[in-house]
């Protein structure tokens, strides 16, 4: 198995990263003409078949998320009295509007990006660095270590919200940014997700540039990141992804509004839908909850989009190269 | 390799349970930190007194949720600083299910004071001030029922805020295009005629709404219970859902489902709102912040719907009961406590505060309609403090509430475990209702998980 | 250095002579790993493993989140080990395992094969659309199924009724409402499914679909001799994840049907919550535990079911 690797793994890191149209021919460019050419007329159907497959997982997915955008614009009340429906001429902004003066989302904004970019660092140098060391070398502890990385994963966080507070007490960091950043910035899913990948890497590849005098670290730095790009790639989305939902933990170590993130935001407006007393304005609350539901979603599309792009450009350079 | 790996993993996840007890050891950590057992430095100390100064001054922290409440006492406390100039209050909207119970254990940044449903304050008393000397020159003068909601062991810990009588909506023009006479009702057995009758003239009606949720079907359980004056355990947490009260109510509940005389839909849902507006649903035994749903929900029949005092389970009996209310506590930890009462004080006491509260204001201009004062000095019958409401065809509900709010018996503590019970209690209501219990079954099965899970657990 | 040129030096890998030989650099990647996982270790040790063994302790206790805790020894697990609503939700949730799970990886492995088509128009697209239900608030879509799934004026039993099928209680029956939640969860959840299976396909070696592709194998015979083997390492990894995920959900049944109708939605992760809202933090730690070891005794099963395989 780790034999047909060699030799390939550059030309494989290349075929994942090709975007569709622009740098189309620069990965062409690797393969035999004559190959290109036989496969083409083959893969015109399945290409049909495939995007009509994939409209409709998509439409799926979408659908619900289409409604949440569209019904923001709905006169709160006509929410929860005719929910699919909508009218045009009652298109309206009051939503947004009421919700941008109620809360402080703004704020929310900028903390959740200090938190992003800190926290996401951090995940991002330590989880695939200790992850290499867990699955290329062998030291004494290490599967006790790594049994207890398991331990930790499979441990509902629920449970360990209250152990936690009390020791961000202990240190005083309530309501601090390293409060919301350091707890679970290396987590034991990253880590066991990193030894995953890292262990596909063959060994033959990291004893050569041994032998050739690279250090340690060089190895991780040159030979390692390169290779596992694509699972880099996957534990930076996963990593933005839980960072921006994650509310539990930041809705109980702030206490002041300047130090929300947005899903604090979001929660604060959401208790009164999902709790089980219901108030007045249970309408105006489910209208401001969409609208900044929907508002919430922009940066974190735009973040996903640069991502992507980011990563398919730092593939291609890297074959470029070899 | 791959054999490698996939030798390692199951070796790993093997060795875990077992070396878990090791990393204790090892990483040696047992020592310090936090100790599990916190430390008791309740005692004496834990009743409020009010503070003696002239002109006291600090800055308070206030949490109220999100939405038109918070709007509603933020504009209070410009009225609170005419009075009190140098008290800064911080009003925060916060998340309060989330959150208090977390920050009361650890006791970090605890607010001054919470907004907090009644049926959650008992559970939190130990972390709470005693508030029975403060309120003691108003004690007189509160809804039975609030203080009693609030007590636990001989100690108040909340602030009584609002009181939510029970009320019996009814679509009244329905209900007299269909030649009922709904005002004539004094009884729940005339509540089962009017809805025989009207059943008749409209077959496919369910006049009686029978609520789907379990929360919500024990809530209004509860308001029936509080009407004869009783609640799933007494002032010393002893069970008493075994009685004829509950009986009788449960009966009731059954005979409405079992002749086809209710909708069942949860609160507000979208069945619900369909057959109220279709006048399928012309029955609404309900709190008064129902009267929210005829203002903002149901265009169509707005304008149609009456409230008027629940029926009594027997001639002469009470006509009404409470359901869900809310009221204010004031942390151990609180910096500032005895600045949080004198908020509270001047919002719940003085004229000039609950004026403010349920009063015209920017967020209500016609007041705050979907509760009652439970200080009975300011629920006077003919001097409302919210104006009539449209949606129930102009009818004065402020006299309505005040006066069924003066009916609702006391005596109905709320156990600290009360929510928990929905699981058995609540659940067992809906099985009823689905017709594989008998109301005797629902007493007996209950009973005996609440007493086993929940009581005997405490 | 790259790549390419260190594979041509076809070192042979027998590690002990080349130790030998190179006392500093065997030294130095001797205490590599240690630096490597230092700082995780660091961090881990103080966030993860302190709050961990903590709540071990408060497995053995009775506390309510104030005054002193007692010790109870193993009361609260006899609690729950005897307590018919504890094994309930644990069967809740293993059926809402196999309405997830399966699904979940079938979905995931169809769309990310058809995502690692480099040629495919509209990827980037497509893999944006995945993950957005990850991140549209639990709340939001809560709304959408009450509405969507509602018994009598829901459009779904309307489709039905337009088929002359008869109306379903979606959320309302025991039957129906695990599979509705399930729905939910699926949904929510696939987005992720789909990120990690397409990371293990892109780490696989496109010249063996060139071969395949020259001997003539059709585009499912490359499907199950190509791409199904090699991302078994990872499918198993899915799994492993998302039978955590399972086991562990609670926002979902929360926001959507409180655990009802009759505690059918009661999860193994509710039930836990619901002793800690309810303060009982001693049970809720003992629940914890127990939960652990069910998932490792799984992840045990998964684990071993891939190397009979192998």
């Amino acid at each position: 198995m780790t034999t047909a690797m060699h030799g390939s793994k550059v030309e494989a890191t290349d075929d994942t990263g090709a975007p569709p149209q622009d740098t189309a021919n620069v990965a062409q460019a690797g393969r035999p003409a004559a190959s290109a050419r036989r496969r083409r007329p083959r893969r015109e159907l399945p290409q049909f078949g495939s995007q009509v497959l994939l409209m409709l997982l998509t439409l799926a997915f979408l659908a619900p998320v289409a409604w949440a955008v569209v019904s923001a614009f709905k006169p709160a009340v006509e929410i929860i009295r005719d929910p699919l429906g909508f009218d045009p001429t009652r298109f309206t902004t009051d939503n947004f509007v009421a919700m941008f003066s109620d809360v402080p989302l703004a704020s929310g904004f900028v903390n959740t990006a200090i938190v992003l970019v800190l926290k996401g660092a951090i995940t991002m140098f330590f989880a695939p660095l200790a992850g290499y060391a867990f699955a290329k070398y062998d030291f004494p502890g290490k599967n006790m270590l790594f049994g207890t990385v398991l331990l930790t994963l499979m441990l509902p966080t629920i449970v360990l919200i209250i152990p936690l507070l009390l020791e961000m007490k202990e240190f005083g960091w309530v309501n601090t940014y390293q409060a919301l950043i350091l707890p679970g910035s290396v987590d034991a899913f990253a880590i066991f997700w990193m030894r995953q990948v890292i262990s596909a890497v063959p060994d033959e590849l990291l004893d050569a540039a041994r032998v050739d005098g690279c250090g340690e670290f060089g190895i991780f730095w040159r030979i390692v990141v390169p290779v596992i790009r694509p699972g880099l790639a996957g534990l930076a989305v996963l990593t933005v992804m839980n960072i921006y939902n994650d509310f539990v933990w930041p809705v109980v170590v702030t206490t002041s509004d300047t130090m929300q993130t947005l899903q604090v935001v979001l929660s604060t407006l959401a208790q009164n839908i999902s709790g089980n007393t219901i108030g007045a304005d249970y309408a105006t609350i489910t209208g401001e909850l969409l609208a900044a539901s929907s508002v919430a979603l922009v940066p974190l599309l735009i973040i996903f989009i640069l991502l992507q792009k980011h990563f398919i450009n730092g593939i291609l350079a890297g074959s470029v190269k070899g | 390799m791959h054999q490698h790996q996939l030798r390692a993993g199951p070796r790993a996840v093997r060795r875990v349970a077992a070396l878990g007890a090791a990393a204790l050891v090892t990483i040696g950590f047992t020592a310090c930190g936090p100790s599990i057992s916190g430390a008791d430095d309740a005692g004496d100390s834990s009743t409020l007194q009010a503070p003696t100064e002239e002109s006291p001054e600090g800055t308070i922290t206030i949490w109220d949720r999100s939405g038109d409440l918070y709007e509603v006492f933020e504009s209070v406390i410009a009225e609170f600083n005419e009075k009190y100039p140098d008290i800064t209050v911080d009003h925060q909207a916060v998340d309060i299910d989330a959150k208090l119970q977390n920050t009361l254990i650890t006791g970090t940044d605890v607010p001054d004071g919470v907004f907090l449903d009644d049926a959650k304050v008992a559970g939190f008393a130990e972390s709470l001030w005693d508030l029975s000397d403060v309120l003691e020159p108003y004690a007189g003068d509160i809804a039975q029922q609030k203080l009693d909601v609030n007590s636990l062991d001989g100690g108040i810990y909340g602030v009584p805020w609002d009181l939510d009588p029970g009320l019996l909506f009814y679509n009244a023009t329905a209900l007299e295009a269909a030649g009922v006479d709904a005002e004539s009702i004094e009884t729940y057995d005339d509540l089962l005629n009017a809805a025989r009758q009207y059943k008749q003239a409209v077959p496919d009606a369910g006049p009686i709404h029978l609520e789907q949720s379990a929360f919500l079907g024990q809530l209004q359980l509860e308001m029936y219970a509080s009407q004869l004056g009783t609640s799933l355990a007494d002032a010393d947490g002893e069970l008493r859902l075994d009685s004829l009260e509950y009986e009788q109510i449960l009966t009731f509940l059954d005979t409405v489902q079992q002749e086809g005389l209710g909708t069942r839909a949860e609160y507000l849902g979208p069945t619900d709102i369909e057959t109220l507006e279709a006048a399928k649903q012309v029955f609404y035994p309900w709190a008064i912040w129902f009267d929210f749903a005829p203002q903002q929900l149901l265009p169509e029949t707005s304008g149609d719907w009456r409230a008027m005092p629940l029926p009594a389970w027997e001639d002469g009996g009470a006509r009404s009961g409470a359901m869900g209310g809310s009221s204010f506590v004031i942390p151990k930890d609180a910096e500032n406590p005895e600045l949080a009462w004198l908020f509270y004080e001047f919002l719940v006491f003085d004229e000039a505060g609950y004026s403010a509260v349920y009063g015209p204001n920017d967020v209500y201009p016609n007041g705050l309609n979907t509760s009652i004062p439970s200080y009975t000095p300011a629920a006077d019958p003919d001097e409302p403090l919210f104006g009539p409401v449209e949606a129930l065809g102009g009818q004065d509900l402020w006299k309505t509430a005040v006066e069924a709010g003066a009916e609702i018996p006391g005596g109905a503590p709320i156990p600290t475990w009360w929510a928990g019970a929905v699981d058995y209690l609540g659940n067992n209501i809906q099985r009823m209702l689905d017709g594989d219990l008998t109301p005797q079954e629902v007493i007996e099965q209950s009973s005996a998980d609440i007493q086993s899970n929940l009581v005997d657990r405490q | 250095m790259t790549a390419s040129t260190a594979l041509d030096t076809r070192m042979p890998p027998p590690r002990a002579p080349r130790r030998r030989r190179l006392t500093r650099t065997a030294l130095r990647r001797r205490l590599a790993p240690y630096v490597f996982i230092l700082p995780f270790i660091a961090i881990f040790a103080l966030f993860s493993v302190y709050p961990m063994i903590f709540t071990l302790r408060l497995s053995f206790t009775d506390w309510r989140g104030t005054g002193a805790a007692t010790w109870v020894g193993l009361d609260n697990y006899a609690y729950l080990l005897t307590n018919p609503g504890f094994w309930s939700s644990l069967g809740n949730s293993a059926v809402m395992w196999l309405l997830i799970v399966p699904a979940q990886v079938v979905i995931g492995l169809l769309a990310a094969v058809l995502l690692n088509n480099a040629k495919l128009r509209m990827r980037g697209f497509y893999r944006t659309a995945f993950i957005v239900p990850f991140v549209t608030p639990l709340v939001a879509i809560a709304q959408i199924w009450i509405v969507v799934f509602d018994q009598n004026y829901g459009p779904v039993n309307d489709l039905l009724g337009v088929l002359g099928l008869p109306g379903i209680g979606w959320l309302t029956t025991s039957e129906w409402a695990k599979p509705t939640l399930a729905l939910l969860f699926l949904w929510k959840t696939t987005g992720f499914a789909i990120i990690i299976l397409l990371s293990g396909l892109q780490s696989i070696d496109s010249t063996l679909y060139e071969a395949a592709e020259l001997d003539g194998a059709s585009r499912r015979r490359q499907l199950w001799s190509i791409t199904v083997p090699l991302v078994r390492r990872t499918l198993m990894f899915l799994v492993v994840l998302q039978t955590l995920a399972v086991f562990q959900m609670f926002a979902e049944p929360y926001v959507v049907t409180k655990g009802g109708p009759y505690s059918s939605t009661t999860t193994a992760g509710l039930y836990l919550y619901n002793h800690i809202t309810r303060a009982d933090l001693g049970t809720g730690a003992a629940n914890s535990f127990l939960l652990v070891i069910l998932v490792m005794a799984l992840s045990l099963l998964f684990v071993r079911l891939l190397r009979a395989k192998d």
